[in-house]
């Protein structure tokens, strides 16, 4: 029986001012985008929210980047909580704390109160990710740090306008710790005049439908939510489920992939998620605080309930237990800046999975990693004499899907809208020249549904002095995964001058790597993971494939047993051949099995002689090794295998 | 020669005509159903409704949706890509974004060439065009020879950082052109001389998908018409609001990818500009979806940030329309949380709102106005019956839920629609820093004027306009444009040092440029207009502003001037002592031509004589129910007052001039509508 909800609004009125304020925080997003300089914030890493007098989240703008979802409302209950009754007209506060609900660093807050005669009706707040908060690495990412000390400035809830009067010498003090100064001056303009868009929007609704009807309807959007939510949760299957996946190692213990549980129970019309068993927070900066591991977790529900508008009220049907001191809920002063590319993905992608066994018709497999790769120094270039930084993010592939493949060369998960980076305009910025951005042939995780294609992106540096290259990424050896019998796609994870005798596997997170003129690049990608039986794959689907180069006539053969013919290349004539194919198929289905189980030092020993590649290594015999020296990873192999039986081997026939 | 000025304007469902008779300065308009498959044969059928004959045609001016239909079903000719060495993929990583950002279901749409179909070869430039690797002759005569193999009809060029140095991309076009005769080829250097390789390419790929079939389609039109006995140029209307001849379209393809949504802006500023307001917003809403457009100061915004189909922009200069999911067929629903919803999920034509009894079974917008008595059982002179009872049945769910009698249920969906319509007029006018004080809005499309008075009121703004024909308004817009193209060029310098006489000759190289594509289409000099714009923006910023300068730059002085204050008006706030760079040039070069005078017309007969009947209607604001005069908008004399409530009805389109409302109709037959309050 449904539910009988009594509203205090008239269905009109309310519905006005839900989309009033969508609209209020969709204008702050807007302003942001036209008048920002970082260009971190420019391409779309940023958030805007409209919160009430207790700091809960009303509504946040419809472009928001994910992995803010949800982190809003706890910022704005920390300067609520530091300056309480001190809070007045004309204030902007800013915070960064991710220890206080942030995220990171670089993701800084710009806090307005909004008044009504003296009282204190709203919070209006922009977040966007500025592009150097200080410390010892350009970018403020320092894979190495342990403790959050030389990161870059941590901000508390610190006042910066009071009373409309800028407080120069606080923001003074913030912005000498960063590089280019200026531009996060101009950072802090933009956000602060976004808040004050934000402002006269709400001023305005208020004088139109008077003070009380706004409050009203800012707890009504947040019951509106809730409700919403309640009713779908209440129409799913009940039960829970459970699965986990792998941050690639704490770089002090080695080999060992470090495990991240998650257990999700319904029951009646809520969500509950337990991390326990998530191991100990590790010694690098890829740790999550308990701000960013609950973002994850609603974001990765959100992504089965998209129609739903985010605010408190979703957070309120959402539950979590997050182990304290643990890699999901570091606490201070563990350093956390790499939280994004560490516990974030991992915790959003396995709530895919768990979602896909809830919703099977909008089942989605693993995507690939957020992965950004940071190069600053001197731009010595003719008529340039100053620092440089080039600050780079890769698309690539997401997961397969129920009905059809993987979204090729995406966005990542972590922010769909965070738009890639031209190379024209970097090249004309950096001394960086890019040889190639392109689709990797044979990247997607082989499925019936193939997962989509991921990218590679090579580059030159030219002029150069002092330089130093920093990656922020993970998954080079919890590799993206397949779900519902489907395969992991490819390994990420950077190699410096490739094809040289200078070769170097730099591997998926590492910085201040010395770089000099002449020195080159290569940085793929991953694609998504498979869904289903990759046997089971259309020929045709494969064929068409072919002609496109996302599969390569060999791996048609490996991963999906599909034997084709070249006719004539030039013409895309190419041929299935059926009774071929039918035997390939027969031959992988009854040994398959056997592969993912075969001794670990045979595969090595085949592969070290050549006769299988990293792709059979790890799709075929789910085994690990690491590219800087070619020593397998016993131990890692061991938990990928465990992971290839449950999502992969379990569903074949 | 004739005498009649023709605009036909090809729409998704309609085909519109409008004519104007020079010597008489009579309008005729008519419609007929549009014929996707073979457009040109919808145009014909056009003329041949309007009862005219080629030789009385001096001027034919043509919008039309091929391009648009074109993209959007993929009905394109085998085209291929040719990149620099690993660059192939740009078109489909794209900037990697998606629109629904938590959908994981909806895709972007596939890029126009498949990777199949993307070929590379060895050259490269750097950032300051300096060429590193040079084209190979001989690696373009062998892929020559086997894009001919493939049989490929066309063929866009993009070269890494090509919008510096175009010497590259030039050299292999000159090679694939020599060896493939027949094949249509675009640069991208040509056609879009801008950084970002993206943003370039996909636009040269569009000018490249579409140039052979909309060229071939204009010259079939243009045969057909002959043969109707008008011997003159066709006038194709163009994204950026301009007109163009066959000759131009050739090479600028691309820029028909939204002829007819530009059509309908265009006649809404003219429209305004009659009824004296430089400054108007247009509301185009039909019925699945509104247009809205804006006219600040008599010139249209214009954007280089537009596409067909999400992903794949489309950089050249294009009126800004913002299109939102609202419109007569719109959707009211109720969610799963217990809230009132309207659109943007619409029924169309098929099944159509509940009314229609067609098979639609959900209330819409067009429902609720009939069951609130605003629109007529009857319409189209009685060809189409509309069935009240459907409309009810359909609205039950909403009465039940909240209680509501059914017009409390209709009145309740239409606030919900006009407070959609409200957000999306406040985003392109308040949001963007323009007072709706000083617009007035010109309301047309089938369901416009069912709405405006109340969205005027919404956002304070003073008068609305609907004009004599809002049905065929686009059309009327075909016939009030200049020829008009628009060069651009990124050029990045700081404007402390930048070297103002290379800016003067970058801009005179590209005058020379426009003024040859004017002199194509037969326009003299005399009555061509080169307006120069600079895009400008402070030192570190993303995102510039375009500012208007003077032609003979020896300063920038009053550029930066202007700067400041532009950004002081989009933004509220300005920093004079922040560094400033230039990033670009805009060459707007118009070719007027001489524009039909509207009729003026002097006042036939009395309103009286115009009354049809008494109706009741349903308005909240005076209670409920009220007894209101109905009348027949072609019969209604100029200068007449009306007072509200009251409905003016004509052909394809129905006037509400609510309670507190009072109307004017002037001398072209518009009919203006203001707030009572406002008027005493």
């Amino acid at each position: 029986m449904e539910t009988v909800f009594k509203t205090k609004l008239d269905p009109v009125t309310f519905e006005v001012l839900k989309n009033g304020f969508v609209n209020l925080v969709d204008q702050m997003s807007e302003q942001i985008l036209r008048t920002c300089y970082s260009f971190v914030i420019y391409n779309r890493d940023f958030s805007s929210a409209l919160c009430d007098a207790n700091g809960n989240t009303i509504m946040q703008g419809t472009q928001d980047i994910a992995v803010h979802v949800g982190t809003l409302h706890l910022t704005a209950k920390a300067v609520i909580e530091d300056f309480g009754d001190d809070i007045h007209p004309g204030d902007v506060f800013l915070v960064n704390d991710p220890y206080r609900g942030g995220t990171h660093f670089n993701d800084v807050r710009v806090i307005r109160p909004v008044f009504h005669e003296d009282k204190l009706i709203a919070f209006m707040q922009s977040n966007g990710h500025w592009a150097d908060m200080g410390g010892s690495v350009p970018g403020s990412f320092d894979v190495s740090s342990r403790d959050h000390y030389g990161e870059g400035v941590r901000i508390p809830p610190v006042r910066v306008w009071s009373k409309g009067e800028y407080l120069h010498d606080v923001a003074n003090l913030l912005i000498s710790n960063m590089r280019v100064p200026e531009e996060r001056l101009g950072d802090l303009r933009s956000q602060a005049e976004a808040t004050k868009v934000g402002e006269t929007e709400l001023i305005r609704l208020v004088e139109k439908y008077g003070v009380e009807t706004v409050l009203t309807a800012f707890d009504e959007v947040q019951d509106y939510v809730e409700r919403l939510t309640r009713a779908k949760i209440k129409e799913l299957p009940k039960g829970t489920w459970e699965t986990v996946d792998y941050i690639d190692m704490d770089p002090e213990l080695g080999d060992g992939l470090i495990p991240i549980k998650i257990k999700m129970t319904i029951e009646e019309d809520e969500i509950f998620y337990d991390l326990d068993g998530t191991h100990d927070a590790i010694s690098c900066f890829l740790n999550s605080s308990f701000g960013a591991s609950l973002s994850g977790l609603y974001a990765g529900t959100k992504t089965f309930f998209p129609d739903i508008p985010l605010n408190s009220g979703f957070y309120r049907v959402v539950r979590a237990h997050l182990p304290e001191n643990s890699v999901v809920n570091a606490s201070w002063p563990v350093a956390v800046t790499g939280f994004c590319s560490g516990p974030y993905e991992k915790i959003m992608n396995a709530c895919f999975e768990l979602w896909s066994y809830v919703m099977p018709e909008r089942a989605l497999a693993c995507s690939f990693n957020l992965e950004y790769l940071l190069i600053g120094g001197w731009d010595k270039r003719d008529r340039y004499d100053n620092f440089f930084m080039w600050y780079d993010w890769m698309a690539g592939g997401h997961g397969g899907r129920s009905d059809r493949d993987g979204a090729n060369a995406m966005s990542p998960v972590f922010g769909a809208g965070l738009s890639v980076q031209p190379c024209e305009g970097q090249e004309r910025l950096t001394p960086v020249v890019t040889s190639y951005h392109q689709i990797i042939t044979d990247s997607g995780g082989p499925g019936e549904f193939r997962g989509g294609c991921g990218v590679e992106k090579g580059g030159t540096l030219t002029n150069i002095e002092d330089t130093v290259m920093s990656v922020c990424c993970d998954r080079s050896r919890s590799v993206t995964w397949g779900i519902y019998g489907g395969l992991p796609s490819n390994p990420h994870g950077n190699w410096l001058n490739p094809g040289t005798d200078k070769e170097q596997f730099l591997g998926a997170f590492f910085s201040n790597i010395k770089v000099k003129e002449g020195d080159s690049f290569s940085r793929p990608s991953a694609g998504g993971g498979g869904l289903g039986d990759p046997l089971k794959r259309r020929t045709e689907a494969v064929l068409e494939d072919v002609i496109d180069g996302y599969v390569s006539v060999e791996r048609a053969k490996k991963d999906y047993g599909v034997i084709i013919k070249e006719i004539d290349t030039e013409l895309d004539l190419y041929e299935v051949l059926e009774d071929e194919t039918a035997s390939e198929r027969e031959y992988i289905r009854n040994n398959r099995k056997k592969w993912l189980r075969e001794d670990i030092d045979t595969v090595h020993e085949l592969y070290k002689n050549g006769e299988i590649d990293e792709l059979d290594l790890i799709r075929k015999y789910g085994v690990l090794v690491d590219f800087a020296n070619g020593k397998v990873l016993y131990k890692s192999t061991g938990q990928f295998r465990e992971m290839l039986e449950k999502r992969s081997a379990a569903y074949w026939d | 020669m004739g005498n009649y000025r023709v605009a036909v304007d090809v729409g998704g469902t309609f085909t519109d005509v409008f004519v104007f008779d020079e010597k008489s300065k009579e309008i005729l308009v008519a419609k007929t159903a549009s014929t996707p498959a073979n457009p040109e044969k919808g145009v014909i059928n056009g003329i041949e409704a309007a009862n005219i004959s080629g030789e009385d045609i001096s001027v034919f001016s043509h919008g039309t949706t091929a391009g648009t239909n074109a993209l959007i079903e993929r009905k394109l000719p085998k085209t291929a890509l040719i990149a620099t060495k690993g660059f192939r993929d740009v078109t489909e990583i794209r900037r990697g974004t998606k629109l629904d950002l938590w959908d994981a279901y909806k895709d972007v749409a596939e890029p126009y060439i498949k990777r199949r179909d993307r070929f590379e070869i060895n050259e490269r430039i750097d950032y300051s065009g300096n060429i590193l690797v040079e084209v190979d002759e001989q690696e373009v005569i062998e892929l020559a020879k086997k894009l001919k193999k493939r049989n490929v009809e066309s063929i866009a060029i993009s070269f890494m950082n090509a919008y510096v140095n175009g010497d590259n991309e030039r050299k292999a076009k000159e090679i694939l052109q020599r060896e493939l005769p027949d094949v249509y080829i675009s640069t991208s250097s040509e056609v879009l001389p801008e950084i970002f390789e993206h943003e370039r390419t996909s636009t040269t790929i569009i000018n490249s998908v579409l140039g052979p079939k909309v060229s071939k389609y204009i010259d079939v039109l243009q045969n057909q018409i002959k043969e109707k006995g008008y011997d003159g140029e066709i006038l194709v209307l163009h994204s950026g609001g301009g007109v163009m001849t066959s000759e131009n379209v050739q090479k600028y393809a691309g820029r028909l990818a939204s002829s007819g949504i530009a059509a309908g802006a265009i006649a809404s500023k003219h429209i305004a500009e009659l009824c004296g307001f430089k400054n108007a917003i247009g509301l185009d809403m039909g019925g699945t979806s509104t247009d809205i457009s804006l006219v600040y100061d008599g010139e249209l915004k214009t954007t280089k940030e537009w596409y067909i189909e999400y992903g794949y922009p489309i950089g050249f200069p294009s009126i800004e329309i913002m299109t939102i999911g609202a419109g007569g067929g719109s959707i009211a629903r109720i969610d799963e949380g217990g809230s009132l919803r309207n659109g943007p999920e619409s029924a169309g034509s098929e099944p159509g709102p509940a009314c229609y009894d067609l098979g639609g079974t959900d209330p819409t917008n067009t429902d609720a106005n009939l069951i609130l008595g605003r629109l007529n059982e009857s319409l189209l002179d009685g060809k189409m019956t509309l069935n009240k009872e459907a409309s009810k049945k359909a609205i039950q769910p909403i009465c039940e839920k909240y209680g509501y009698s059914e017009h409390e249920a209709a009145d309740a969906i239409l606030k919900v629609a006009n407070a959609n319509m409200s957000d999306a007029l406040r985003l392109i006018s308040v949001r963007k820093g323009y007072d709706p004080r000083d617009f007035a809005l010109v309301a047309f499309g089938g369901a416009g004027a069912l709405h405006s008075a109340y969205l005027a009121k919404e956002l304070s703004i003073p008068k609305v306009i609907v004009p004599a024909h809002p049905g065929v308004a686009a059309a009327l817009g075909c016939l009030l444009v200049d020829f008009r193209h628009d060069l651009t060029k990124t050029y990045v310098a700081n404007t402390d040092d930048v070297d103002i006489d290379t800016i003067e000759q970058e801009f005179s190289k590209m005058e020379i440029e426009a003024i040859k594509l004017l002199e194509k289409e037969g326009i003299g000099k005399e009555s061509m207009n080169l307006i120069r714009h600079l895009e400008m923006r402070y030192i570190g910023q993303w995102r510039s502003l375009e500012i208007t300068v003077g032609r003979d730059l020896t300063s920038l002085e009053a550029a930066l001037e202007s700067f400041h204050k532009e950004h002081e008006r989009a933004y509220s706030f300005s920093n004079p002592d922040q560094g400033v760079e230039v990033y670009g040039f805009r060459v707007e070069a118009v070719g007027v031509v001489p524009k039909p005078e509207l009729p003026k017309e002097k006042p036939v007969g009395s309103l009286n004589e115009a009354l049809k009947e008494y109706r009741d209607v349903y308005f909240e604001e005076v209670g409920g129910f009220i007894n209101t005069p109905i009348y027949d908008r072609p019969a209604v004399p100029v200068g007449s007052h009306l007072n509200g409530p009251a409905i003016v009805e004509q052909l394809d389109s129905t006037v509400v001039i609510p309670p507190e409302f009072t109307a004017e109709v002037d001398e072209y037959k518009n009919i203006i509508i203001s707030l009572k309050s406002v008027v005493e």
